[in-house]
């Protein structure tokens, strides 16, 4: 009786495996058709990341959280995504709701690209909590927060 | 002695932090977007020359970049901004979503 249970399972999860590879080759194949003949795909942000310098490739190359009162801050926004027009939004906020910066880029990103944006402030930031937010096209993607501590 | 505690400690503690001068900008890896592309709003019919259109300003866009685009010419930006004095105060300040009538050419 268990014999025959057990070898009943086997056919189903054969089955099952093939019924998923299926579908994922057919979800493939679906979004290289899109992106060949509309040129254009959803565009998503992948990755915020703040730090206080970007290299070449608007990547952050010295990553934290926490700055110094006289950093250039910088957030890098990494999206992916095809389209004629993109906006994308960096709205810096003190912790006492104070926006001190709300900035935006149009862009026209083809798949894997980074945008930068960055604040200073020469007469040096208060200490405390801030935070960022990016929208993209109007839509909150992600909220990154952050801390300056006195020297 | 008491009168001036008050009046000069308690203000510093109570006083906001001041962000008039931060600096930002930003810069990307994406190429700009193609100018004509944003102008979904065009007249009725297309190069029909004598008809007003509207534009939609995207980022980056100055009057002069505006009409360089619908006259070929830069210096032509008075007109534009002579047909929107109602919504553009100064003619160096425009904002990304905002709607210009552009006088037909």
């Amino acid at each position: 009786m268990m014999m025959m249970r057990h070898s009943r399972a086997i056919p189903f999860s054969v089955c099952f495996a093939l019924l998923v590879t299926t579908a994922a080759c057919r979800g493939d194949r679906r979004d290289t058709g899109a992106t060949g003949t509309a040129g254009t795909t959803a565009v998503r942000v992948t990755d915020v990341t703040l730090g206080r310098s970007v290299d070449g490739d608007k990547a952050i190359t010295d990553r934290t959280d926490t700055f110094r009162p006289n950093d250039t801050i910088y957030a890098s926004v990494a999206t992916d995504g095809s389209a004629t027009s993109a906006t994308l939004r960096a709205r810096w906020v003190f912790e006492d709701g104070q926006v001190v910066d709300d900035s935006t880029r149009t862009i026209a990103p083809n798949n894997r690209e980074r945008t930068e944006f960055h604040i200073s402030k020469p007469n040096g930031w208060p200490a405390g909590k801030y935070k960022l937010e990016v929208s993209l096209d109007n839509r909150s993607v992600e909220t990154k927060n952050f801390e300056v501590r006195g020297s | 002695m008491g009168i001036f505690d008050k009046l000069g400690g308690k203000k510093d503690e109570k006083s906001r932090a001041d962000f008039s001068d931060v600096q930002s900008g930003s810069s990307t890896t994406a190429a700009e977007p193609r100018a004509p592309a944003p102008v979904p709003d065009i007249g009725p019919t297309a190069g029909t020359s004598g008809q007003e259109q509207t534009y939609t300003v995207v980022a980056g866009d100055s009057l002069s970049k505006i009409a360089k685009r619908y006259y070929g010419d830069a210096n032509q930006w008075h007109r534009i901004h002579e047909a929107n004095r109602d919504q553009v105060t100064n003619p160096d300040l425009i904002h990304p979503g905002q709607r210009l009538k552009i006088p037909g050419a």
